[in-house]
């Protein structure tokens, strides 16, 4: 069997690629990106545009003009029709579907706090491009040409999640009370276990049950991709976790401030319960900042408990693949002999993700206590430390200030002429969060915090081939998800998702009402 | 890896359309899910290679 196809689409979509690069570059659609405020999508327009689009029309006249005979050359390079196909389909929405949804939905204003409709409903390029891949394989289906590289899109996931690994690091988790860890621990586990529990009596596939108990228990995508192959999920099962993680996310984000507000909880008490109750990162973000518009703390304990989900992921991979296998061998299976089937299942881009992390903790990428590349020195050059006029902009304003914490982390600035540790400059964002002095002050703090906050290139790097993967492998999954196979899977996980969540959210409330005080 | 679980993997494409490729699965390229997770691998340690002897 020949795989490549003599046709024409892989060049024109090098052409395309390589004629945003040049606007890009040129300015000719300078218009547009401005309008679009997709300015920070400019370097890679011009980046991956003249690279894809170059890579396209060499390969493209190659399947056009070449010969094609069966074998390994014709059957992995005609996945790279495939695979631009996607790619450009991916990059159409990151740089302009997406910054026009969000320009509408900033338009509408603020729903929830200081989030915008389309934060509170997800709508970010990772959605979008499911959507539109579920759109193209339905209305239009995939072309011939593109059929064999859209099988590329799981591989691409799985290199993301390996990379996924560079994020985080030991030092930061390490901050984490022991309390936190084991409340975060036993509703990972807890969430996992009722839906796989919830699946068997109602019936629905083991692949369905396995990948929706990732993403109930872990959180969100990349549990569920790194799920997926373990259990043998179809594309249409990871799409329908994904679905019923933010249909769940967007209710919890109205109802959790409501709640926390009539019980009175402090901000370190909703910030558990939100970052163990609600599943996607941007939907925790938003319901912390709901319940507390004019500071931070909230935000960044939950957080810290969103995040450290994430290491759990290993963990639930393995138990799924033993539960998988004793699952799909049924009764006529003798007993299961866990340390062959851990051998022979586990993922190894799961062991390649923890690689990563292990890696990131050593320093390697950036310093040891970063956060998503972002990390803490106050070592600054003398020209970033504050002027006079700077000071005394901030010191005529200190009356302003009602709270103890908050007026000496800035006493403690003004002295130094730079942020102190990493607590002042928690308390000096959520003084400018809070809006209290005037614009000029707080002109003022947000520089101090920007100049002893610093990003990692390395970890920014990291983040962009992330993105990319992740849009990348989206995208095609969404290009697998026909409607014939979403009635085929039914509503049954959302129903699951359902009695989970909310049987979390409850029991997460209760133990966070008895045992976590506001110094946790 | 065993026909009952390679039966699982036929989705969506297949299922409609009759077997398209005759290497791999519906979902993958590769001959089997542990050889794609091994150039996963070898992609993202040649992407972290790359990352960190190019960015300063």
């Amino acid at each position: 069997m020949v795989y490549t196809k003599k046709h024409p689409a892989l060049l024109i979509m090098g052409i395309i690629f390589v004629a945003i690069g040049y606007l890009a570059d040129s300015g000719g659609i300078s218009g547009l990106i401005d309008y679009l405020k997709a300015g920070k999508y400019a370097g890679e327009m011009i980046g991956m545009g003249y690279a894809f689009g170059a890579v396209a029309v060499v390969v493209g006249l190659w399947h056009l003009a070449g010969s094609h005979e069966e074998g390994n050359l014709d059957y992995y390079m005609s996945t790279v029709a495939g695979a631009i196909f996607i790619l450009l389909v991916a990059m159409l929405v990151r740089w302009y579907l997406a910054p026009l949804v969000a320009l509408i939905s900033t338009g509408l204003g603020p729903v929830m706090g200081a989030k915008y409709l389309h934060q509170v409903l997800g709508l970010n390029y990772v959605v979008l491009g499911i959507v539109a891949g579920i759109i193209i394989v339905n209305v239009f289906k995939i072309p011939e040409w593109a059929e064999n590289g859209v099988r590329l899109s799981r591989f691409g996931l799985k290199t993301g999640v390996i990379l996924l690994g560079t994020l985080y690091s030991l030092a930061e988790l390490q901050s984490l009370g022991k309390l936190s860890a084991i409340m975060v621990g036993f509703f990972v586990l807890g969430s996992v276990g009722l839906v796989l529990f919830l699946g068997k009596r109602r019936n629905i596939p083991s692949s369905m049950g396995g990948v929706l108990s990732a993403g109930m228990g872990v959180c969100g995508v990349s549990a569920s991709v790194a799920a997926a192959p373990v259990v043998q999920a179809k594309a249409v099962e990871i799409a329908y976790t994904i679905g019923t993680i933010l249909i769940w996310g967007v209710g919890c984000m109205f109802l959790f401030p409501v709640i926390g507000h009539i019980l009175d909880l402090g901000h370190i008490q909703f910030g558990a319960w939100a970052g163990t109750g609600i599943l996607n990162s941007a939907q925790v973000a938003g319901a912390a900042l709901a319940y507390q518009p004019d500071g931070i703390e909230t935000l960044k304990v939950a957080e810290i408990f969103n995040i450290t989900r994430v290491l759990f992921l290993p963990i639930i991979v393995l138990w799924l693949a033993v539960w998988y296998v004793k699952q799909e061998g049924g009764e006529t299976t003798q007993k299961v002999n866990v340390g062959a089937v851990i051998f022979e299942k586990f993922p190894v881009f799961v062991l390649g993700f923890i690689l990563m992390f292990a890696l990131s903790s050593t320093g390697v990428f950036a310093p040891a206590q970063h956060y998503k590349g972002k990390y803490f020195d106050n070592n600054v050059k003398q020209s970033m430390l504050l002027k006079d006029d700077q000071i005394s902009a901030v010191s005529s304003e200190m009356g302003k200030l009602q709270r103890d914490d908050r007026k000496q982390a800035l006493k403690r600035m003004l002295d130094n002429r730079k942020v102190m540790t990493i607590d002042d400059e928690t308390v000096i964002r959520g003084i400018y969060n809070a809006k209290v002095l005037s614009k000029d002050a707080n002109k003022v703090l947000k520089g101090a915090t920007k100049a002893v906050r610093h990003t990692a290139k390395k970890i920014s790097k990291f983040r962009q081939w992330i993105t990319l993967l992740f849009a990348f492998g989206l995208t095609g999954l969404g290009m697998q998800i026909t409607f014939a196979s979403m009635k085929q899977a039914g509503g049954q996980p959302l129903v699951i998702g359902g009695i989970v969540g909310t049987t979390k959210a409850v029991l997460s409330l209760i133990v966070i009402l008895f045992f976590v005080s506001e110094t946790i | 890896m065993t026909d009952q679980q390679h039966d699982s993997q036929d989705t969506d494409l297949q299922e409609e359309a009759g077997a398209k490729f005759h290497r791999g699965s519906a979902l993958s390229i590769f001959h089997s899910d542990r050889a794609e997770d091994f150039i996963a691998l070898l992609a993202a340690m040649a992407i972290a290679l790359g990352v960190y002897i190019m960015v300063p």
